[in-house]
């Protein structure tokens, strides 16, 4: 077991670090305050590949190695976690189920616009009345000759303000909407998709999170993805794999604020010393470092169990919870290092202490993931 | 064919220049390292040419293992294979022995070359001297410093501001220039290009015995100079505080440095008493 | 017999004024130096008619003019002269091989070249030609206790310095970064021996062929040549803000600059971008307003010789390097300057 990285992930990590450094580096703070999405910056992404981090090379993918992916989302997250979250979501849960489920014919018709960046995914699930509790999706899809009618309303969509491809996910026998789940594939310019407000949040301000109204939006049957009844096992792991996207996403932020907080406490002087020379901010640094390390390792070791082709649901439970747990607690931590400082605009930290806390919610909150985990563990037991 | 070679060093990154103020030196082994700016103008000068008429890019670098990287990257960006020179012998050289170095190794990893491209100078040594120290030792012609660079048959054309003169000049190949940055910026590396760079490339590896080098002449061994002594000129720097009221601050910031101010922008800044 | 005189010969980069300063600089040096090894000064000097170049000063000897008289005059004791007409511009390899060739014959113990884009490029062939070893863009020249030449050298961008010395080959060479040392005030009194240099019977074309060649003093490098540079960073707060370091700039006779978030944010163009990017300054005196201090800035900013922060946050990596950290809110204190230069400028 080799714990050191190996070059090609030490290379993608500068790339794409200079690249962050570079492109991000000088508007994150800006784009946060003005809720802005950087198209600037997308636009240069594209051809790069960052909209096609694991697609197939035959629709203009890199087909990266996960651990690859989840250092480039790591990357930008540090800088920015608003667009590493653009990035997360577009990769994990947009392109990966067309790949995984995707007929030959419905790939080469989407996703070369997606891995182009041409079209941005995005994932449709959450509704006012279902969040964690998936079974109780409203969103209908009707057969109608050989066409699907959809109707309903998604809310808390990421990359909704600016999606150009959604997959929704809907129930199309309302008698049975567990098992009559599927996702449908919509393209935005679609007559009856409309984009609604984009949200006022806390953090990932910079990304246009929004609801998305389907108003007898009419599609044709080839554009669901597998066979009706699919949807329930398609959004699972769909989920399973946009956790270590997440994970990586956390990953960036509490390492952003572990390294504020280090070069902080060097330059800070207090009582006529540096701040890191007193106990207390030590031993802060200390638990930042060793949490953080933990985290790394474990997404990496989800990252490889998936592409070693086993199952890693529970690995990837593992890695998102551990993750977004840490991307609090160092966030907070580095906001209490900083003293008063860290409560400004000033600083960058207070942005990673608000952008944080929606790493333990959204894709499955940490309740969910517990779920996941103990589920997991105790059918181990038997 | 265009037979292009590029000369790639691997630099320290300087945002991460570990230097340790008690022992007084840079602990060059901890240093991630990333490809010299000068560098990537010079890949990036031969892939437009490349892109333009043709041709086929050797990068080569000379260095420890770990300078493999920037020869993946520049195959990422579009070189077609890439030479690492490395070997323990190699370490401690100077410029004078660098260019013998790279000469024979190209000479024999790329016989028959048409044009050599090289970064102006490297941020971290910054002499700007193995360029034309390659040249001297290919015995071919070789320009530094160029803006541009055209590729017409076997004659190129170049570009260059040097000095307050803006001038035209043309050699025959196989030449060697040096590239300003400026002009040919940077391109950012394609992921997709990282991927396959790794999957399957063309790197060759190759050690002094291998390029038939004296090991008498390279490395710290063959090197004229000598260092004697490296510190930190801002260390230990004590700086002058200023707090206070904006009015304050300036009057005590004119009351001290009155005549240095106005030293530098020629004017009299004292005033006048009653 | 006497053993020949040891010599440190400074190249006569004459071309124009720029070039020419640097040469006059190290001559002053190379004087001091050679005090202290007991060794004589040489200029060399390779052209076409330089006896009627007359630089900004006329010289007063009848027994030595133009080019050559300049140089005695700011402390050479000899020249070397090729005048002729194929060195009536810059040939590269046709100034190395004269260069090798009389280095060669003389053997000089030291060779001073300014680090003009030409010095640096010819220093480095001529140290190739003859195997020796070169130290580039120095800061400094000493001589230490066993009469080495020591070589004070930058790297880094700065964050170095080095001392080198070229212990067994000789010359010992360097090229000496422009501005790091005072000309002496000319002495037309002064004489010295010219020594004739023949240009060798077999002297091959260059393989470089000039097409055109054009002085451009149009093209200005205002922000990388400015004796005084205002720059500004995000922490000015606002476009409006950041615009009145101009009026500030022209007070003092300067130039702006901007860091990268200012010129993404467009409080600025990208031409008064000051960092890796952008433009390295070196002016007497740096005013910086509102910046943090990002490596790839500072990095640029290494040569100031004086620096004047001004940042809210005293613990910024700006503050830390300036000779005077003025802890205030940037914008402020530059309105305050500007009353204060107005006030006392008449």
């Amino acid at each position: 077991m080799d714990f050191n990285p190996c070059m090609k992930h030490k290379v993608v990590r500068k790339a794409v670090r200079m690249f962050a450094e570079t492109e991000l580096g000088p508007i994150a703070h800006d784009i946060d305050r003005d809720a802005r999405f950087p198209t600037e910056v997308v636009e240069k992404m594209r051809p790069l590949h960052f909209f096609g981090l694991q697609a197939p090379k035959a629709y203009g993918g890199a087909e990266m190695d996960t651990i690859s992916y989840a250092i480039v989302i790591e990357e930008i997250s540090r800088i920015s976690a608003a667009v590493g979250l653009c990035l997360t979501v577009h990769n994990s849960v947009g392109i990966y189920p067309i790949v995984r489920f995707g007929t030959a014919e419905q790939k080469k018709r989407f996703l070369p616009a997606m891995a182009g960046g041409e079209r941005i995914g995005a994932f449709c699930l959450t509704e006012a009345n279902a969040g964690s509790d998936a079974g109780g999706v409203e969103t209908v899809a009707v057969r109608d000759g050989s066409d699907y009618v959809i109707n309903g309303t998604k809310i808390f969509v990421t990359n909704g303000g600016v999606c150009g491809t959604a997959l929704i996910f809907a129930i199309t026998d309302t008698q049975n909407p567990q098992r009559s789940a599927g996702v449908f594939i919509v393209e935005k310019g679609n007559p009856g998709f409309a984009v609604g407000e984009i949200e006022d949040l806390c953090g990932m301000r910079a990304n246009p999170v929004s609801s998305l109204f389907l108003e007898e939006c009419r599609v044709p049957e080839t554009n669901l993805l597998g066979r009706p009844g699919d949807g329930l096992k398609i959004g699972l792991a769909t989920l399973d794999a946009g956790r270590i996207g997440i994970a990586a996403q956390a990953l960036g932020l509490a390492q952003a604020a572990f390294e504020d907080s280090v070069r902080y406490s060097k330059e800070r002087q207090q009582f006529k010393k540096p701040i890191s020379s007193f106990q207390t901010i030590q031993n802060y640094l200390a638990d930042m470092a060793t949490e953080i390390d933990a985290a790394r390792l474990l997404l990496y070791r989800a990252c490889a169990v998936r592409d070693a082709g086993r199952p890693f649901g529970a690995e990837a439970a593992m890695a998102k919870l551990y993750c977004s747990a840490t991307a609090t607690r160092v966030t907070n931590t580095a906001v209490q290092i900083h003293g008063g400082y860290g409560y400004s605009k000033e600083y960058d930290v207070e942005r990673y202490f608000r952008d944080a806390k929606v790493t333990e919610i959204y894709e499955g909150t940490s309740e969910v993931q517990r779920m996941v985990i103990s589920r997991a563990v105790l059918a181990r037991r038997t | 064919m265009l037979k292009m070679v590029v000369c790639i060093k691997q630099v320290p990154m300087v945002s991460e220049l570990p230097w340790d103020p008690a022992t007084g030196t840079l602990q060059r082994d901890l240093a991630e390292g990333m490809m010299n700016p000068a560098c990537r103008s010079a890949l990036d000068a031969a892939l437009r040419i490349k892109e333009t008429g043709g041709g086929e890019i050797t990068a080569i670098t000379m260095g420890p293992p770990m300078a493999e990287e920037v020869l993946r990257e520049a195959i990422a960006l579009g070189a077609d294979r890439g030479v690492l020179l490395t070997d323990l012998k190699m370490a401690g050289a100077d410029t004078s022995v660098t260019s013998h170095t790279l000469a024979r190794a190209i000479e024999k990893a790329c016989p028959g070359f048409d044009l050599v491209l090289c970064g102006f100078s490297t941020s971290d040594s910054e002499t700007a001297q193995v360029g034309p120290q390659l040249a001297e030792e290919l015995d071919i012609p070789g320009v530094a410093y160029i803006d541009e660079i055209g590729v017409f048959g076997q004659t190129v054309r170049m570009q260059r501001f040097t000095d307050h003169f803006l001038e035209t000049l043309e050699m025959d190949l196989p030449g060697l220039v040096t590239v300003n940055t400026g002009r040919y910026a940077p391109r950012n590396v394609p992921l997709g290009g990282l991927q396959a760079a790794f999957d399957g490339a063309d790197i060759v590896s190759l050690d002094a015995a291998a390029i038939g080098l004296d090991p008498e002449r390279i490395g710290a061994k063959g090197s004229a100079t000598k260092i004697l002594n490296v510190y930190s000129p801002t260390a230990g720097k004590k700086n002058i505080v200023l707090t206070g009221a904006p009015k304050r601050i300036v009057e005590q910031l004119f009351e001290r440095f009155d005549d240095k101010i106005g030293g530098a922008i020629g004017k009299d800044l004292k005033t006048e008493r009653k | 017999m006497t053993a020949k005189k040891r010599a440190i010969w400074v190249f006569g980069d004459y071309r124009n004024y720029f070039q020419n300063r640097v040469a006059l600089q190290l001559l002053s040096r190379a004087k001091e130096l050679a005090a202290k090894i007991n060794a004589e000064v040489c200029a060399v000097v390779f052209g076409y008619k330089t006896d009627e170049w007359t630089g900004d000063v006329p010289s007063y000897n009848p027994a030595f003019c133009g080019v050559v008289g300049e140089y005695i005059a700011h402390g050479a004791d000899k020249v070397y002269l090729a005048d002729h007409p194929r060195l009536a511009a810059y040939s590269m390899e046709t100034y190395t091989l004269l260069m090798e060739q009389l280095v060669k014959r003389e053997k000089p113990e030291i060779i001073l070249i300014g680090a003009t884009t030409f010095g640096r490029e010819f220093a480095a062939r001529v140290a190739k030609r003859l195997g020796t070893g070169l130290t580039a863009d120095c800061i400094g020249l000493d001589i230490n206790s066993e009469g080495l030449l020591v070589q004070i050298a930058p790297s880094f961008g700065g964050n170095l310095v080095a001392e080198i010395v070229t212990p067994e080959r000789r010359p010992q060479m360097a090229t000496v970064r422009p501005g790091t040392f005072q000309e002496i005030p000319h002495d037309y009194v002064r004489t010295g021996t010219v020594v004739n240099v023949p240009l060798p019977k077999s002297l091959p074309a260059d393989r470089v062929r000039l097409v055109r060649s054009e002085r451009c003093p149009q093209r200005e490098q205002k922000l990388e040549d400015a004796k005084v540079v205002v720059c500004g960073g995000r922490g000015l707060g606002s476009k409006k803000k950041f615009a009145k370091l101009f009026e500030l700039a022209e007070l003092l006779g300067g130039e702006v600059g901007a860091t990268r978030p200012v010129v993404y944010a467009d409080w600025a163009g990208h031409n008064a971008l000051v960092g890796q990017a952008g433009k390295p300054i070196r002016p007497q005196i740096l005013f910086s307003f509102g910046i943090s201090g990002a490596i790839q800035h500072t990095a640029a900013c290494n040569d100031a010789k004086f620096v004047i922060a001004v940042n809210k946050n005293p613990n910024a990596a700006m503050m830390k390097r300036a000779d005077v950290a003025i802890v205030a809110d940037a914008s402020q204190i530059c309105n305050s300057l500007i009353q204060e230069l107005k006030r006392r400028i008449r």
